[in-house]
């Protein structure tokens, strides 16, 4: 029982900051909530150094909201913009080192599934677009052959943000960005069409445009994972520095991504369908 | 069948000094995969690469047995440490190995261990690093090793990778020690050789991880803190302050210090001396051990006196245990298996002030060439 | 080598000071303490504790996770005997780690402290004498390495494990015995007529942010005093 790491031993709740006081009474965990209940209780993530108006920010907050069970999760970042606010959050959060997530993932998952044979872990990468599509590609695809059963979520700003906006693998062909002085030579990484080939269960791409599709995207990813296989989720999440996006048009801009390129995609392999509708029938009754 | 679930746990001292051995003929992958039989591993992952691949296929075939819990083929060494490093954050005991190449693969991975306060054991079996390719043992790669905080053992034979690697599980769990032990042997001189090896009984096991008496807390879910980001990126300066990086690296230099205690109880002392008494000393480790221990007995036939130090643990380093057996000392040679002499420069650095013995700057074979015992020979009298 | 070379007195030692394990100074064995770096008795180790808790200023007890969070069969009892000792300590503050993170944008020294920063907490609240409990000892010899560095503060640690050889004077494999232990000679030092420095102040004092929580009040956190 995870949760008796909220317990305050008795006669220290006083002396305890705010902040936990809040997560201990008003926190997420061992409740089911939902994205109309945000703004009545602590979340797992409230401050972070992350830029104003940042879509990647925005996102995480959505997507740890979505955490099926934030009590027996593990998250797994690495280098870039996503683990300044992952390690302020209310969760075990590991970094690694460049490239490692998914090897890291891998032995939390089955090192966890020894250790609790009964009690399920999950175990989320949330790494961006460098670290997923390039330095860490093996360990990603490899992952995904292996059939880990963990979620991989990448958030794709298009270009290496917390470095200071060098082309990465996911950055758009013609995009001139620092390390294309002459603009990217070859065509954004083709990451859906890869877990595809790799028996990935779940895929879903999506923007930052639709917070209850954010929600249900990772909240199944979430859970495909912990019963089925590996799962991939690739969020647009623009930098807004690098691509100088104003922070007011942010989503704005994440829309017309959306409508022009992105859109919203889910690919799901048969037995994670026959596991969402066992999902959906378990719940209606 | 016989698996771990029948083995029998006993305490670390009872299974590398108490139960009775019997004695094998075996290789010194045979000697590593038998200490893995009986050190109660959770996981093993592997990655094959000459020399070490025999070890890990045995391991695999552990695996079938029952005796490791869980175990694959990883993607490659990069993989394999990464994986290994996520285990063992769980609070598991885990394993992996390699060689050479390999290692110098993997290297930043290892090296991030110790910061990462990572408790496991990687076996290292010695091979040239490339290039020109070459499968042949040389232990270069240990040179990168020796400033990685890994804790780091080089063992002489068979015998020494089947009791050190069991004491490297030990080790590595200490409270106050939480760091990764690497125990060496020299390439096929040691892995693909036979010799007799005594044994403890299979149905013996060491005890499980205690992973919640460790240096960190586990990433489980069930320790606290609920907020555990235990190796949070040190770089905003008004949050975070740089001194703390400074305190962790100091940490781990320190939580060496304080392994001198388990290293020499489970490994019987940091270094063996043999003829304490001599002027003219050997200082050797791994390989050259044995090939020094046959020149000293060649020398004693020719009526000459020669001792021999046997550096067991290159981290920690035996620092007062090598300045003390060198104190009277006149010249010292330090045979070697590599082209820099990684072991020269520690023997030099720790004996400056410290002795007055004229200290060799060899004798050195490398590139898989063995070592005469003529050449140590040669190089003890040279000056003669 | 042996604890009686290098000292491990209070601070400020400097730019950065070695990790005491370097310098010599080893853990003691069960039954045993540190003290400044040189090993001595249980006993000898309480009473060096228990004065200086008694006589320094502004003593502040800080409980780690270990101890914060009832995790486990043994940490409430645990707890309780960290509360009976700070009652016997007139004028101590309890002021949690009860994480390890680096908290954004910066910690509240009256609310919590944190091995990413722990002296801001000691200069702030002028913290002269303190205890550790609970804390996982990566992250207590970092804080007491940050702390020795920086600040006068004489540094007690009651480690459940192996002890820290930074603290200026620590008790290895401490349950809730070993506390109760360094209440009894707490008291038995006051029986001896020692007058603690806050004998007027008898009990815990909050600390602002403390005191503002219990009333609910939002809490702004002063600024560095200079």
């Amino acid at each position: 029982m995870a949760l008796r790491t909220l317990q305050v031993s008795p006669g220290f709740m006083r002396f305890m900051p705010k902040e936990y006081q809040d997560l201990v009474e008003k926190g997420p965990f061992g409740r089911k909530l939902k994205l109309s209940d945000l703004g009545t209780y602590k979340e797992l993530l409230e401050e972070h150094p992350m830029c104003e108006g940042c879509a990647m920010a925005f996102f995480i907050r959505l997507a740890l909201t979505a955490l099926p069970a934030p009590e027996h999760t593990v998250i797994v970042g690495t280098a870039g913009c996503g683990r300044l606010s992952l390690s302020q959050a209310a969760i075990p959060f590991v970094y690694g080192n460049y490239c490692d997530t998914n090897g890291v993932a891998t032995g939390i998952k089955r090192g966890l599934a020894l250790r609790f044979p009964d009690q399920p872990k999950d175990v989320v990468v949330i790494a961006g677009d460098g670290g997923l599509s390039d330095i860490g590609f093996s360990q990603v695809m490899h992952g995904w052959f292996r059939q880990e059963k963990f979620t991989t979520v990448m958030l794709d700003n298009e270009v290496y943000g917390n470095t200071g906006g060098q082309e990465s693998g996911m950055t758009k062909r013609g995009e001139v960005v620092k390390m294309a002085p002459i603009g990217k030579q070859f065509e954004k990484i083709d990451m859906i069409g890869l877990a595809k080939t790799a028996g990935v269960a779940y895929i879903a791409r999506l923007t930052p445009t639709n917070p209850s599709r954010i929600i249900s995207t990772i909240r199944k990813a979430v859970l495909i994972a912990r019963e089925v296989g590996p799962t991939y989720v690739q969020a647009y999440t623009s930098c807004n520095i690098e691509y100088s996006i104003p922070p007011e048009k942010v989503l704005e801009d994440a829309r017309q991504v959306e409508k022009e390129r992105y859109g919203f995609l889910e690919i799901i392999s048969d037995e994670a369908k026959a596991f969402l509708a066992a999902q959906d029938a378990a719940h209606r009754e | 069948m016989a698996n771990t679930v029948n083995q029998r746990v006993v305490t670390p001292e009872h299974l590398l000094f108490e139960a009775p051995r019997t004695k094998a003929f075996i290789t010194g992958s045979e000697a590593a995969s038998e200490a893995v039989r009986r050190a109660n591993v959770d996981i093993a992952i592997a990655y094959p690469i000459t020399p070490q691949s025999e070890t890990m296929e045995r391991i695999g075939n552990l695996f079938a047995e029952g005796y490791i819990r869980d175990y694959y083929r990883a993607e490659d060494e990069v993989g394999a440490f990464s994986a290994i490093s996520g285990a063992s954050r769980t609070g598991v005991r885990c394993m992996t190995a390699s060689s050479g190449p390999g290692l110098m693969r993997g290297l930043e991975t290892i090296a991030s261990w110790p910061g990462h306060r990572l408790p496991l054991v990687f076996l290292i079996m010695c091979r040239v690093i490339n290039a020109p390719l070459s499968i042949q043992p040389d232990n270069l790669e240990l040179d990168y090793m020796l400033t990685s905080g890994n804790i780091l053992l080089h063992g002489e034979n068979q015998q020494d990778f089947f009791d050190y690697t069991l004491a490297g599980f030990a080790i590595s769990e200490k409270c106050e020690v939480t760091l990764p032990v690497a125990v060496a042997v020299d390439g096929f001189f040691v892995t693909h050789a036979r010799a007799w090896v005594e044994m403890p009984s299979a149905e013996l096991k060491l005890p499980p991880r205690d992973c919640y008496s460790e240096a960190v807390p586990m990433i489980d879910n069930e320790n606290p803190p609920v907020r555990i980001a235990r190796d949070a990126p040190i770089q905003k300066s008004n949050f975070i302050s740089y001194q703390m990086h400074a305190a962790w690296q100091q940490e781990i230099h320190a939580a060496h210090e304080r392994s001198r205690k388990w290293v020499s109880r489970y490994i019987n002392g940091l270094v063996e001396v043999v003829n304490p008494e001599a002027e003219t000393l050997i200082v050797a480790s791994g390989s050259a051990v044995s090939q020094s221990r046959e020149a000293l007995r060649q020398a004693e036939e020719m009526g000459k006196k020669v001792g021999l130090i046997k550096v067991k643990s290159l981290r920690p380093f035996p620092t007062a245990e090598l300045r003390a057996a060198c104190r009277h000392a006149k010249r010292i040679i330090v045979p070697e298996f590599n082209c820099p002499g990684w072991l020269n420069r520690e023997v030099r650095a720790t004996l400056y002030g410290h002795s007055e013995a004229k200290i060799a700057d060899g004798p050195r074979v490398y590139g898989g060439i063995t070592m005469p015992t003529e050449l140590i020979l040669e190089w003890l009298f040279k000056s003669e | 080598m042996n604890g009686n070379e290098y000292r491990v007195k209070p601070g400020p030692e400097g730019l950065l000071p070695p990790a005491a394990a370097c310098c010599g100074v080893v853990l003691s064995e069960k039954g045993q303490g540190l003290v400044e770096g040189a090993l001595k008795s249980e006993n000898d180790t309480l009473r060096v504790m228990a004065r200086e808790l008694l006589t320094r200023q502004n003593p502040t007890i800080f409980p780690g996770p270990l101890v914060l969070w009832a995790w486990r069969e043994g940490v409430a009892d645990k707890a309780a005997s960290v509360l009976e000792l700070a009652h016997e300590i007139p004028g101590v503050r309890i002021i949690p780690m009860p994480d390890y993170r680096p908290i954004y944008p910066k910690i509240d020294p009256e609310a919590v402290i944190n091995p990413c920063h722990p002296n801001l907490t000691i200069w702030h609240n002028k913290i002269e004498v303190c205890v550790f409990i609970g804390v996982h000892c990566h992250f207590a010899n970092i804080t007491l390495k940050m702390i020795r560095a920086g600040t006068n503060c004489y540094t007690i640690t009651l480690c459940h494990e192996a002890g820290h050889e930074d603290s200026m004077a620590s008790l290895p494999f401490a349950d809730a015995n070993q506390v109760r232990a360094l209440t009894e000679t707490i008291r038995q030092l006051k029986r001896e007529g020692l007058r603690p420095r806050y004998a007027d102040t008898p009990g815990i004092l909050l600390t602002a942010a403390q005191e503002a929580l219990s009333q609910g009040l939002v809490w702004q956190p002063a600024p560095v005093a200079q």
